[in-house]
């Protein structure tokens, strides 16, 4: 028993172990062209263990981005599909994915009502988190009340240590997952959080929200957000964003009901059968999805709707860093 | 690709959109002569070649056609005057970017059939139901969706 | 000139183009929130001109930036300026409403390239000087020379001065044109192969739109793929609903395309379209004898026909087969 992973090697190991687990699918960071993605991996060699983290958040195995929820053949039967998946593990998410995916349950399965399709997902879903060693140059997690060495939504984490990680385990199904795998684990935790570097000085959630929510008819918006696009890539890159569109077509002759990925930033999202659309400009859309982060997602599920990963600002194709606008309406650091 | 053989008893689906003024009526030309070609073909009728959105020939293929055939006036004999040969720029590509792609290569086919041309009307659906008849079901990409 | 005298004259010409009432709005580029990145800047108070600069870094194309009726003033080099001949040819925008501030351009430095090239290397800062990029990060700053990390793009650019120019700022650079390798490989390639290169390509496709957002080209004011009535393509993963998407894009943009790869350096997953657009801009010139963007005078060549244009392509049952 060891409680310590000691180098890569050791951690390819430990990824060799849960893949001969039978009956268990395994996603890790994959190469994706010159970026990576979170995809099923077969053998560990295809998983990207030294990736900064995936382009792609890994919100597609609970929530894909386009996924049947009924179909209806010829002769007029309904078949539900609310998947069954065997157990699944999320092997070398950063803690800020996993962070990512608490906020999803919050969404799907957080209130009165349960989405069926995603709470399957979820019960099989076991998180293995990697700390990570250094903030890159988009990370802002410690403003969203994050940070490299978060536990919330892992199952386990995998402290930094060394040239190796110390093992935490954090839930009963962690517990499981270290046993079956061979591992034991640290007793308490051994790194101290505050001595690990950060990604910048926090922002104070609670008074960016106040000054935001001012900031609402600030003149501002629209130059500070002209050079938008109005393109998708922020939100579908996004761990938390969650918004779907529910479509009926017809596939091979039967008709399926899908629900598929869509944008607040897409000039369609609001648009209204009569035309009107209370969301017209870009400035109106950049601005929802910035106070639904910081705003309305506080009120309604009680945690910032942005985990601060970091990937909206690597993929603005014109640089519209998320940051500067919060630092712009939100007032002093 | 399979064989001839093995697909003898298959019959390919194919969509050919002819043009209102020329094939459409070599069609019925051909059918008025009682000239033999094969069932395969589904006709939808448009106003001129240059009516054709490239979109058709893909929402064809990607509702399960296995070949594509677009008809219309020979050079000269548009009824717009040239509406055919500003399709036959745009088809020109379209051919050949879907080859580029590796996209159903040799079921994609463009002709000229007259009005009174109802024997080279049957001549072409032969042709084209053999040539995709030799390249079978065309193969569909269902994917891995993420 | 090197990036700095050219951002220092860029600011001046704008600070004066501002004042005097020549343009509303100056579209330039401005040092982005991160490394390896510009970003566009939309300048309209003089005293905001020295935030305009130009490095290897501007990777977007600003044509898309102009709106009719907007009297703006430019940095352009040879894509932006491209772009905007062929918006001026279909009268999107009029010619007299537009201060082009021409630049001329030795490339672009594709931030994944740099990252190919010293894997690990976390990059802080790059500095630029004769042709050289000297990169930050590292225990010591390592340099590449800029030709060796260019975009695919800028490394088949046919134009990279300004195709049309009211303040020409810089030395002309020379021009070559590299033709079309790109697509005689893919070509070459055998089709089961080009076939699951394309799949391959599309799979990593999230339907953002990026592409379509960042195209300079891409003018329509509601496009097919948002269409609902009818629904010309399914919204979603389907491969087939994402392959339509990009063909049909691309055939829209087929003679009209500046070949700038704007949409590749847009897109987040790095879908790289110009196997559809290079291929089209290929076959637009040997077919039609022209390439987009060079010409204010000549016809588009979807806009126009020829009882000669080839129809080899074209099912002639009374023919053999080859």
């Amino acid at each position: 028993m060891t409680d310590t992973i000691h180098g890569r090697e050791s951690l390819v190991r430990l990824l060799e172990g849960i893949l001969a687990m039978p009956g268990v699918t395994v996603y890790a960071p994959v190469a994706e062209g010159d970026g990576a993605a979170f995809d099923r991996v077969l053998s560990a060699s295809e998983a990207l263990l030294d990736s900064s983290g995936a382009v792609r958040p890994p919100r597609q195995i609970l929530a894909p981005m386009t996924e049947t929820l009924l179909a209806m053949e010829p002769g007029g039967s309904a078949v539900d599909s609310v998947p069954a998946p065997e157990p699944t593990i999320l092997f070398g998410a950063r803690p800020c994915d996993a962070r990512a995916i608490v906020f999803l349950d919050r969404v799907y399965a957080g209130g009165d009502r349960i989405d069926p399709y995603y709470a399957a997902r979820r019960e099989a879903l076991t998180i293995l988190s990697i700390g990570c060693r250094e903030p890159r140059a988009t990370c802002f997690c410690t403003s969203t009340r994050g940070g490299p060495l978060s536990v919330e939504g892992s199952d386990i984490l995998l402290e930094p240590s060394g040239e190796g990680w110390i093992v935490r385990i954090i839930t009963e199904r962690g517990a499981s997952l270290v046993g079956r795998a061979g591992l034991g684990s640290s007793d308490g935790r051994v790194t101290d959080p505050a001595a690990f570097p950060q990604a910048g000085a926090p922002r104070d959630l609670s008074a960016l929200r106040g000054r935001l929510e001012q900031a609402f008819d600030d003149p501002r918006w629209e130059a500070l957000t002209a050079k938008c696009l109005g393109c998708g890539a922020c939100t579908f890159l996004c761990p938390s964003c969650h918004c779907f569109d529910i479509v009926d077509a017809e596939e091979d002759g039967r008709i399926v009901r899908s629900r598929i990925w869509d944008s607040c930033q897409f000039k369609t999202f609001t648009r209204q059968a009569s035309g009107h659309d209370p969301r017209p400009t870009g400035a109106d859309r950049y601005r929802h999805r910035l106070m639904h982060k910081f705003s309305y997602c506080l009120e309604s599920y009680g945690m910032p709707g942005c985990v601060g990963c970091g990937r909206c600002v690597e993929a603005c194709p014109v640089n519209l860093d998320i940051r500067l606008l919060l630092d712009a309406f939100g007032g002093e650091r | 690709m399979t064989g001839t053989n093995a697909n003898a008893g298959w019959e390919p689906r194919i969509v050919a959109f002819l043009c209102n003024w020329c094939s459409y009526a070599g069609a019925d030309s051909a059918g008025v002569g009682r000239m033999q070609y094969p069932a395969s073909v589904r006709v939808i009728r448009v106003p001129c070649a240059g009516r054709i959105n490239p979109f058709f020939i893909l929402s064809a293929f990607r509702r399960g056609a296995d070949g594509v055939l677009v008809s219309g006036c020979h050079p000269g004999d548009c009824h717009y005057i040239s509406g055919n040969l500003g399709a036959r720029r745009k088809f020109a590509l379209m051919a050949r970017l879907l080859g580029h792609l590796g996209i159903e290569e040799g079921r994609l086919h463009f002709t000229w059939v007259s009005a009174s041309e109802g024997g080279r009307f049957a001549e072409v659906i032969e042709t084209v139901t053999e040539r995709v008849r030799e390249l079978g079901p065309a193969r569909r990409n269902a994917g891995g969706a993420r | 000139m090197s990036g700095a005298g050219l951002s220092a004259r860029i600011a001046e010409a704008a600070s004066r183009l501002l004042s005097e009432g020549s343009a509303e709005v100056v579209i330039g580029f401005e040092q982005g929130s991160i490394p390896m990145r510009a970003t566009p800047c939309l300048v309209t108070d003089p005293s905001d001109a020295g935030r305009l600069v130009w490095n290897a870094f501007c990777a977007n194309n600003l044509a898309r930036y102009l709106e009719p009726g907007r009297k703006a003033a430019i940095v352009a080099r040879g894509c932006d300026s491209r772009a905007i001949v062929e918006l001026i040819k279909e009268r999107r925008l009029k010619r007299s409403d537009i201060v082009v501030i021409g630049v001329p351009c030795t490339g672009m430095a594709d931030p994944r390239a740099i990252a190919r090239r010293f894997p690990g290397l976390r990059v802080t800062a790059v500095d630029e000087s004769d042709g050289m990029l000297v990169i930050h990060g590292g225990p010591e700053p390592v340099s590449v020379p800029l030709d060796e990390v260019l975009h695919a793009s800028c490394r088949l650019c046919a134009r990279r001065n300004p195709v049309i120019c009211d303040i020409p700022l810089g030395d002309p650079v020379a021009e070559r044109d590299p033709g079309f390798p790109d697509v005689e490989a893919f070509a070459s390639l055998p089709a089961e192969e080009r076939r699951s290169r394309v799949e391959a390509e599309m799979a990593k496709c999230i339907r953002c739109y990026a592409c379509r957002s960042a195209c300079p080209l891409c003018t329509c004011a509601s496009c097919f793929a948002d269409s609902s009535q009818p629904q010309w393509v399914g919204r979603g993963a389907h491969p087939e609903d994402v392959t339509a998407f990009h063909v049909m894009r691309a055939m829209h943009l087929a003679g009209r395309c500046a070949e700038c790869g704007a949409c590749a350096r847009a897109c987040p997953t790095g879908v790289d379209l110009s196997i559809l657009n290079r291929r089209l801009a290929s076959d637009v010139s040997e077919l039609f004898g022209c390439r987009a963007g060079l010409d204010e005078n000549a016809p588009q060549p979807l806009a126009a026909s020829s009882m000669e244009d080839s129809q080899d392509f074209m099912l002639d049952p009374g023919r053999k087969r080859e």
